[in-house]
């Protein structure tokens, strides 16, 4: 344990140092906006693992959670003129509130009714921020969110808001792994590995799922925070019922149940447009195969799959 | 009155089409315990397979229903072959990402061929709207119900008259005991999703002509017939059209009465408040069947 | 009898599945401190009972009081806490996690951290962690797997695996110790260990239900017996007395109202 714990440890310093390199360094500022994206899906991908991975519960509807922190902030900013630093914990909490309110029934739900129930809550919420439109702008989408500013600090450069984002990234990642490692996230592995074990050991599932999907609401809220103060134009498209089967989709190919997966996830499904040029047109066709391909052959993910087809051939050739 | 009449004719419509797309769901579902979260994009290929084959082509109505029908059970069936029974471990959570990653590619595939615009073709005859206490009812809706109940009993018959019928709820009853007495399971799996995509065909086939398809109808369409499933109890028959006709009407009554917007919003509020709160259907559980 | 208030008592409880009635008025109380054998062909019942006393579903019908309390609407997490603790006929660990992981699993319910206390990890929650630990290694020393901490669960050898599972149900401290056919699968030498080890964990004053299909085991290790056929109790009483019954004979040969 105190080996995994400086291994970890010293993970996130290399982590924490090749973000400040890559930040002052990089000259490229197309580049750094790229990355910053790659940030804030990350969170996303970080904040659907706790739930997906770890606690083994599916969410086809959590784009919902990454609207309300994007909403959420928009509204409170633009109608009330909240300060954002305000709007940021009131977003969050806003997220929280609903996931703990729709979660109590639906995580009563397993399986392929989770899945539907998910995913009509996540319909609902979209259809609510298209046709609110007197408060959400609707359909063509809400302008003018302001950027956001620390003092003397504007986060407006890219360089300062891709420090924001990742600062958040890994914070986000050593919490995740500290509750990993944790009385709670022992309890959660538990949950996936046997329900009625882990009833049976005095683990109360029921809220402990509760509390997850709470958290993992959070992230996502704060990851919509973020991406609507960067860009200052939010729509209903960008927490489509598409946007949540790019979460799971970047959960499936990091690897379930793996921190570092999601960075790699979130990476590829980043990148994945960038360099394939008229994704646009294939976006789906690809996002679609990579879901299937991933699940038929390796259903633990890319990372995971990978690692157990090399140890497979490793022991193989030892023999 | 008029007005309120006119609301249920387009309810009526609506949910026969609803009906029929939540037979799909529930044939697969007995046969096979899965629910395919790529079903409303089966019902989408149908539609547009229909525009191409009537709307473009121009072929004979029958032969074009025939073909767009054709064309998504076979979609189907290589669907089954491919992707569901490659699957080591069948969990619902492998199983749902398989089927939602299969609905959006077939999306993408719809986008692809027949683009980001929506079509429109013909209805299947031609005859004026029939006038009824001044509301009006469309040749096409009086078609798509007639549809309907003959599938209805069509199925109905299959199931119990044919042997391969019978042998196909027996396989939905106990797999284990049908493979005892020598049903083959896979070819009853296969069975299942070929008939249960063709029903997703059918109601592509029967949509197009009163609606716009395009490739991203399907999502919609498919959630609403499960809800309609899940309303008249899942795996049952008889429950699936109950469950179509009341979605639709009480979508249609949501959209006169409240606003269009939330016409979406009724289903899924539906969908959730029979999810948390009566899973077995509305229809009391005792009295569900299977096909 | 003796005449200690029992620490568990079962009264006219019957439970039905469908149209299977799988326990039908059983009664029967477990004194503190005792070991007590549950018995009967397969099918019984005994696993159902298990079920009903750790809170999996409710009895249909009677009464179950675990000290002193009636237990019939408290969910199973509660009742690990009130002391109630089980292991599971078919082996059920948590078999992606390691030894040591699946027995402060097994803690749970004796640990508080929460969520904020295991981000910002105050140092209760580190000397929490620290004590649990300790406790862990103890309890592993305790049932004979010292040394093996770190492996994964799943990839024990099966008599080890059942060895686990007992140890991570005591690690939430229980008054009540079940026991699902905790030989089953084990050979002689690991059954006369097990054997062992249930008289050390009565001995610790932990009270203990066993079922068990090793007759000469549970006939050596156990105060009472209690026999169920067919989901009837049909005799308890000590070791020597039931093995000695007619009716207990009979279920066993299965030939139901054997004749002179
Ligand atoms: N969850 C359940 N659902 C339906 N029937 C059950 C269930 N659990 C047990 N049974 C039935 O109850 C009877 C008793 O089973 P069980 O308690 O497992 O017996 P034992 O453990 O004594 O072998 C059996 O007929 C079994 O099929
Ligand atoms: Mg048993």
């Amino acid at each position: 344990m105190n080996n995994h714990q400086t291994r970890n440890r010293i993970c996130y310093t290399v982590f924490l140092l090749i973000i400040l390199l890559v930040g002052y360094f990089l000259e490229n500022l197309y580049y750094i906006q790229v990355l910053t994206f790659i940030g804030i899906n990350t969170l996303l991908a970080l904040a659907l693992n706790m739930l997906m991975g770890y606690a083994g519960q599916i969410s086809l509807g959590h784009a919902a959670f990454y609207g309300i922190g994007a909403y959420g902030t928009a509204i409170l900013t633009v109608h009330y003129g909240f300060s954002p630093w305000l709007a940021l914990p009131a977003a969050i909490l806003s997220a929280m509130i609903v996931a703990y309110i729709v979660g109590i029934p639906t995580l009563k739900l397993s399986g392929y009714y989770l899945g539907m129930g998910t995913l009509g809550f996540g319909m609902i919420v979209n259809i609510l921020f298209r046709e609110w439109s007197s408060v959400t702008g609707g359909a063509s989408g809400f302008i003018g969110i302001p950027a956001l500013e620390l003092g003397p600090i504007s986060f407006a450069s890219g360089r300062n808001y891709f420090f924001l984002v990742w600062g958040f990234v890994l914070i986000g990642f050593i919490a995740c792994q500290r509750i990993i490692d944790s009385r709670i996230g022992r309890a959660l592995r538990a949950i996936h590995d046997g329900e009625n074990a882990a009833a049976a050991v005095g683990v109360d599932t029921r809220q402990l799922k509760l509390q997850i999907f709470v958290l993992s609401a959070a992230i996502s809220a704060l990851a919509g925070f973020l991406y609507a103060h960067l860009v200052y134009f939010i729509s209903p498209g960008s927490f489509s019922f598409i946007a949540s089967i790019r979460m799971v989709t970047m959960v499936v190919i990091g690897g379930m149940a793996s921190i570092w997966g999601a960075l790699l996830g979130a990476s590829l499904l980043t990148l994945l447009p960038e360099w394939l040029h008229a994704f646009s047109e294939f976006e789906m066709v690809v996002y679609g195969l990579i879901l299937m391909v991933v699940m038929i052959f390796l259903p633990r993910g890319l990372t995971r799959g990978l690692l157990d087809i090399y140890e497979r051939t490793r022991k193989k050739n030892e023999h | 009155m008029q007005e309120m009449l006119q609301y249920l004719f387009s309810g009526i419509t609506n949910g026969a089409i609803y009906a029929v797309i939540a037979i799909g769901f529930s044939m697969l579902y007995n046969s096979t315990d899965l629910i395919n979260f790529a079903h409303g994009e089966f019902v989408m290929l149908g539609a547009l397979c229909m525009v191409t084959f009537f709307g473009t082509l121009h072929l004979p109505i029958v032969l074009a229903i025939l073909l767009a029908i054709a064309s998504v059970a076979v979609a189907g069936l290589v669907f089954e072959r491919l992707a569901i029974r490659s699957v080591k471990n069948p969990e619902p959570i492998v199983l749902i990402i398989i089927t939602v990653g299969a609905s959006i590619f077939l999306r993408g595939i719809g986008m692809i061929l027949w683009g980001k615009d929506a079509h429109t073709i013909a209805s299947f005859s031609s005859h004026p709207p029939l006038d009824i206490a001044g509301a009006k009812l469309l040749s096409q809706s009086i078609w798509i119900i007639v549809i309907l109940l003959l599938t209805a009993v069509g199925l109905q018959l299959f199931y119990k008259k044919t042997l391969t019928g019978k042998a196909m709820e027996a396989n939905a009853i106990s797999k284990r005991a049908a493979w005892i007495v020598g049903i083959p399971s896979k070819l009853m799996i296969m069975l299942a999703f070929g008939l249960s995509t063709a029903m997703g065909g059918l109601a592509g086939v029967i949509i197009a002509p009163i609606t716009m398809s395009s490739y991203d109808m399907g999502t919609m369409l498919g959630l609403k017939g499960f809800c309609a499933a899940m309303l008249g109890g899942l795996g049952s028959l008889w429950g699936a059209l109950i469950g179509g006709f009341l979605l639709g009407i009480l979508e249609a009554m949501g959209v006169g009465f409240v606003s269009s917007g939330l016409k979406d919003a009724t289903a899924f509020l539906l969908l959730l408040f029979i999810l948390y709160v009566k899973p077995g259907g509305i229809i009391s559980s005792a009295s569900v069947k299977r096909f | 009898m003796s005449t200690e208030l029992p620490l568990l008592k079962i009264e006219t409880v019957d439970k039905a599945f469908g149209g299977i009635q799988a326990l039908s008025d059983i009664t029967f109380a477990l004194n503190p401190g005792s070991i007590t054998g549950l018995i009967g062909p397969n099918g019984a019942g005994k696993t159902t009972l298990f079920n009903l006393i750790s809170g999996v579903f409710p009895a249909d019908k009677g009464e179950i009081i675990f000290n002193g309390a009636g237990i019939e609407n408290i969910k199973s997490h509660q009742l690990v806490e009130l002391g109630i603790a089980r292991t599971f006929q078919n082996v059920e660990l948590f078999e992606s996690m390691t030894v040591l992981e699946n027995i402060l699993v097994g803690q749970h319910t004796r640990t508080r951290c929460g969520i904020w206390g295991s981000i910002l990890r105050f140092p209760g929650v580190i000397a929490e962690e620290k004590k649990a630990r300790e406790f862990a290694l103890e309890l592993l020393d305790f049932v004979g797997l010292k040394g093996h901490a770190d492996k994964t669960s799943g990839d024990l050898p099966f008599g080890w695996q059942r060895l686990l599972e007992i140890a991570r149900a005591l690690a939430s401290r229980p008054k009540l110790l079940l026991l699902d056919e905790p030989a089953a699968g084990l050979n002689i030498v690991e059954t006369m260990q097990l054997g062992d080890l249930i008289r050390k964990i009565r001995n610790q004053g932990i009270t203990v239900l066993l079922v068990e299909h090793d007759m000469s085991l549970t006939m050596e290790i156990s105060d009472w017996i209690v026999v169920l056929d067919q989901g009837k109790k049909i005799a308890q009483g000590s070791p020597r007395t039931v093995q000695a019954d007619e009716a207990v004979i009979a279920a066993y040969l299965g030939t139901a109202g054997k004749k002179e």
